[in-house]
């Protein structure tokens, strides 16, 4: 066989090989849930810990061999740029199909990921060594190498939400990793609910997707140029939405400094390298839309530069290695974020490739560096320790987390709270019903039977309107219950008043509106 | 195998099973009977679901006997694919609760119960919940609907838990009882509402074949709204929920709250018996899911029992499932019924693990425990799992119909979809936070005294059977739903023909 038979034929091979693409996530997936599996049987001891440390990194491996064939076969010019694996569901008349492409964004991003991950699987097979939770350690991170390899080779945005989800997910189980620390577990869930926001948006833009433009691959999702501005952008506001949260972009930024309770491998692959560069491919992937909508890219790089410039003063006045590392981070992904709103995609790309190669390395380094750096840390600059104001607000990271505090949460559960009391003082009264703390003054022993609640109260009230009615005609006498009944009115307004005044239920009503105008 | 009259015997094996219970003395004997005949009864359904023609969009396994003849009312059965997956979870949840409450007699074996009541009782529930998904006559309907409230009564009043039974019992019966009073009027008034002279008509099927006069629809469909609101439930309508949460067993929990009949109702009888009101009225079906959808994710926030939360949280998906079902869409309507499959999957799993945890711990308060995952991780971890089902992470059976929910409500009620947006953030705060106060928090002395006293292993090997399975499920129709979505899909597409045929 001679070279000019030859090439075409390995290159048919390997276009035929590329379509078994959707096993490199799967593969990572099903090594999760073997470790799971095996954490049925509670494994115990250092002779259960090779099994599955290769079971997570020889899965890494295997998907990084199987990624560097479609390389391969990529530079050759024989991969197809969109292979198809079947329908997953279907949204009415969308179908959401197993989607995965295969081009200049997906399979390095792809190759990146699963290089760092297997790198860092290998080191936490010793750095966790006789931890307790080595086996839920690796789980975890085989399920964010799958999450992550989703959303880099996603062909339609459900796959790529899918991905983003389980991303999510594993960071909350990372984080919570010392579960025995408040502030670990607190510090998780609010990582969660906040990368929960952004997942909100990007269901947003989904449904967006599936009605104005009728597909959710990635390839057409751009529309075909006829598309109105404001439906793209509506359809872009979500997107972008997600990406600020996944990338810790201004405001979205104090998460990413409460997920460092983690051990160190995560947080180096999923702050430091990895999962805070996923806006940034977000972006890359849906740029085609983005440049119909100049304000939103102007909006993006505005955001961007906001981000470096909080990344940097923050990262000044850190006092350890990891919050230092990971608000330069948020500096560098903010420089990112505002290249491609200047429309520069292919370097936030391929920076975002060499920012995720040497922060890792600095990650994982991180533990030794008071180690290896013999010199102090240098003092904060002159110029922002002479601006008392200025060093104020970078020590409080400029008070964003204090208010997301104040504005949101505490409204939403003083909610909670009032919703709970309203069940409780309001609507199982009104239901009425028996109950064995119920001792209402009016309950005498020798009532035999006694009405509760609405219906109850009303037919006892009805019972006695007829016997007053009938005595009545007896004897009239002067009744102060219509005055008493007024005044009870009036006190049940007043309460209502003063409830209204309360800033979450002004919010409420404004939002009760906009539901109810849209 | 055609003449085989599958769904008689599907509601005869649980009769059979609650007669033999009942009349056997020795505890070990009733465990055995009652856990071949539910064992069978889950075959049963299985055999019907696999027998099932996913390409016919009309009744199937249709039997017919004259019961009232003289009120034209028939004993009319038979399942579509709107009704068929709920079969088999019923049975699955019926077998589950009686794994799970193998031997948790308590205190009314004290008070001179035999041992076999409660699986009777149980069983006799059993028949009544798959009635209710067969029938398709309304009087058998409305009969088995009534005739589940009977055995609720007992079994919580019965096997209740602390003192707050009798009151959760005794308000479930009278606010069902209220509840069934419009129930029978809507199917009367649809019943009698073809007008002229003719008997009335209470057989499904002809019902839907000749529609009703507008303004009978609209009496109609207000009177079952309001009549299957009820066991929905309906904010202002629920307050029985966390009450029964609190007080029943936690199986009948399970099978009360991870079975939404009053979900069924309305897709079967409110919605299709009139179709015009209910299209006319769609802004207060989403209204109505909106509200309950909001509420109870934020009043679950303030739950510190689990139980409590759960069942807030299950209020707050049954809102999602209505609000899909005011679109009136095929993709919508598939959401809703894998929804609420799912709740029997998520919730009802999640109710069980609980009764494990309250075996246990003596209690499911938050407040109270705390640290368990490094006591029970199996039972931690599925736990966690049911919750994110029920929080619909990908992956989970949850997902699927929550995607196709709210893309379809985006489209139909914009406002309403962006509310569902804020509610699944908040429904992920409220179960994850009561879960980190109460597997990881730093707990209490009392949880870990009552602990000491009594130590049981992590998950039995019944009980990790039941979560294995439940598990699973789980996992499975979320990683590959589209087998499921289409054996609904003929029957969704008739569903939705038959509103937008008018």
């Amino acid at each position: 066989m001679n070279a000019g038979e030859f090439l075409p034929a390995a290159c048919a091979a390997l276009a035929a090989t590329s379509q078994a693409v959707w096993l490199v996530p799967l593969l990572p997936l099903l090594a999760a849930g073997a470790i799971g599996c095996r954490m049925l049987l509670r494994p115990q001891g250092d002779a259960a810990e090779p099994a599955t440390a290769s079971l997570a990194s020889g899965s890494a491996l295997a998907a990084l061999v199987a990624l560097i064939v479609f390389d391969l076969a990529a530079i050759g010019g024989c991969a197809p740029q969109h292979v198809l694996a079947g329908d997953w569901l279907r949204i009415g008349p969308v179908p959401v199909r197993l989607s995965f492409l295969l081009d200049a964004y997906s399979l390095p991003a792809a190759t990146l990921v699963t290089l760092i991950s297997t790198l860092t699987l290998r080191f936490s097979a010793t750095y966790l060594h006789r931890e307790a939770g080595f086996h839920r350690f690796h789980c975890g991170l085989a399920l964010f190498l799958a999450g992550m390899l989703l959303i880099a080779l996603a062909g339609n945005a459900v796959l790529t939400f899918v991905g983003w989800e389980i991303a999510g997910f594993s960071s909350w189980l990372l984080i919570g990793y010392a579960w025995q620390r408040p502030v670990a577990t607190g510090n998780a869930l609010l990582v969660f609910l906040t990368n929960r926001v952004g997942d909100a948006g990007f269901l947003l833009a989904i449904g967006l997707a599936v009605w104005s433009v009728g597909t959710l691959e990635w390839a057409w999702l751009d529309g075909d140029g006829t598309m109105a501005t404001v439906t793209a952008r509506l359809l872009a506001v979500g997107f972008v939405v997600a990406a600020l949260v996944k990338s810790a972009q201004v405001p979205f930024t104090p998460w990413i400094a409460r997920a460092l309770e983690g051990p160190t491998p995560s947080s180096a692959v999923f702050y430091g390298s990895l999962m805070v560069h996923a806006g940034v491919f977000l972006l890359c992937r849906m740029q085609e839309l983005l440049v119909q909508v100049p304000d939103l890219l102007a909006l993006i790089a505005i955001a961007g530069l906001l981000s470096a410039l909080y990344g940097t003063l923050c990262a000044l006045v850190q006092s350890d290695v990891k919050s230092a590392l990971v608000f330069s981070t948020v500096a560098q992904v903010g420089l990112m974020f505002l290249l491609c709103g200047l429309g520069q995609f292919a370097l936030a790309a391929g920076w975002s490739a060499a920012h995720a190669g040497w922060r890792a390395y600095q990650f994982l380094l991180a533990p030794a560096f008071m180690h290896l750096v013999p010199h102090p840390a240098p003092p904060v600059p002159g110029w922002l320790a002479g601006r008392m104001w200025l060093y104020t607000a970078t020590l409080q990271r400029f008070w964003i987390e204090a208010l997301a505090h104040s504005l949101l949460t505490r409204p939403t559960l003083a909610l909670g709270r009032d919703v709970r009391a309203f069940d409780e003082r309001f609507i199982d009264p009104l239901v009425g019903a028996p109950r064995v703390d119920d001792h209402s003054p009016s309950g005498a022993a020798d009532d035999l039977i006694r009405g509760h609640g609405l219906a109850g109260s009303a037919l006892f009230a009805f019972a006695n309107r007829l016997q007053r009615w009938e005595s009545r005609l007896l004897m009239s006498g002067e009744d102060s219950a219509l005055v008493r009944q007024l005044q009870r009115i009036v006190h049940y307004a007043d309460t209502v008043e003063t409830l209204l005044e309360q800033p979450r239920y002004l919010m409420l009503m404004v939002m009760a509106t906009f539901v109810v105008i849209l | 195998m055609a003449d085989v009259p599958w769904l008689s015997m599907l509601l005869a094996l649980p009769l059979v099973g609650a007669l033999t219970t009942a009349c056997v003395r020795r505890a070990p004997w009733a465990q055995r009977l009652a856990l071949a005949s539910a064992g069978l009864t889950l075959l049963c359904s299985l055999c019907i679901v696999a027998l099932f023609d996913s390409g016919d969009d009309g009744f199937q396994f249709i039997e017919q006997a004259a019961w009232i003849p003289g009120l034209n009312v028939s004993y009319l059965v038979g399942v579509d694919g709107l009704s068929v997956l709920f079969l088999p979870a019923t049975a699955l949840l019926f077998t589950a609760a009686i794994v799970a409450g193998w031997r948790s007699q308590g205190n009314a074996e004290a008070a001179g119960v035999a041992p076999g009541v409660h699986f009777a009782l149980l069983f006799v529930l059993e028949a009544a919940t798959l009635g209710v998904f067969c029938a398709l006559d309304s009087l058998l309907f409305f009969f088995c609907w009534e005739s589940t409230l009977a055995p609720i009564y007992f079994l919580v009043s019965l096997w209740g838990r602390g003192a707050g039974r009798q009151s959760a019992a005794v308000r479930y019966f009278l606010v069902m009882l209220a509840g069934g009073v419009p129930l029978l009027f809507g199917l009367l008034a649809a019943a009698f509402g073809q007008g002229g002279a003719g008997a009335p008509v209470f057989d499904l099927p002809s019902l839907l074949a000749t529609p009703l006069p507008e303004a009978v629809q609209m009496l109609v469909f207000l009177l079952l709204l309001v009549g299957f609101g009820v066991k929905v439930p309906l904010v202002s309508l629920h307050t029985w929920l966390p009450s029964i949460a609190l007080g029943a067993p936690a199986a009948v929990t399970a099978l009360l709250v991870g079975l939404k009949l009053g979900a069924y109702g309305l897709i079967r009888f409110a919605i299709p018996l009139a179709p015009l009101a209910a299209r006319e009225l769609h802004w207060l079906l989403a209204g109505l899911g909106t509200l309950a959808m909001l509420y109870g994710s934020v009043a679950a926030l303030a739950q510190s029992n689990l139980r409590g939360v759960l069942a807030y949280a299950s209020l707050a998906h049954v809102g999602l499932v209505l609000l899909g079902l005011a679109s009136f869409s095929v993709s919508a309507l598939q959401g809703a019924l894998l929804q609420l499959l799912n709740f029997s999957l998520a919730a009802g799993g999640g109710f069980l693990i609980l009764s494990f945890l309250q075996r246990r711990s003596g209690s499911t308060d938050a407040a109270q425990l705390g640290q368990l995952f490094g006591r029970w991780p199996l039972l931690s971890a599925f736990f966690l799992l049911f919750g994110l089902a029920g929080i619909g992470l990908p992956g989970t059976s949850g997902f699927p119909g929550e995607l196709l929910i709210i893309v379809a409500a985006l489209h139909d009620h914009t406002g309403a979809g962006l509310a569902a947006l804020f509610a699944t953030v908040v429904g992920a705060a409220a179960f994850l936070a009561p879960y980190r106060a109460a597997f990881f928090g730093s707990g209490s002395a009392s949880a870990k005294a009552q602990s000491e006293s009594d130590p049981l292993a992590d998950l039995l090997p019944r009980e990790l059977a039941i979560a294995l399975v439940f598990a699973a499920l789980v996992l499975i129709v979320g990683v590959y739903p589209m087998p499921w979505l289409e054996l609904l899909r003929p029957a969704a597409e008739a569903w939705v023909a038959g509103l937008a045929g008018l």
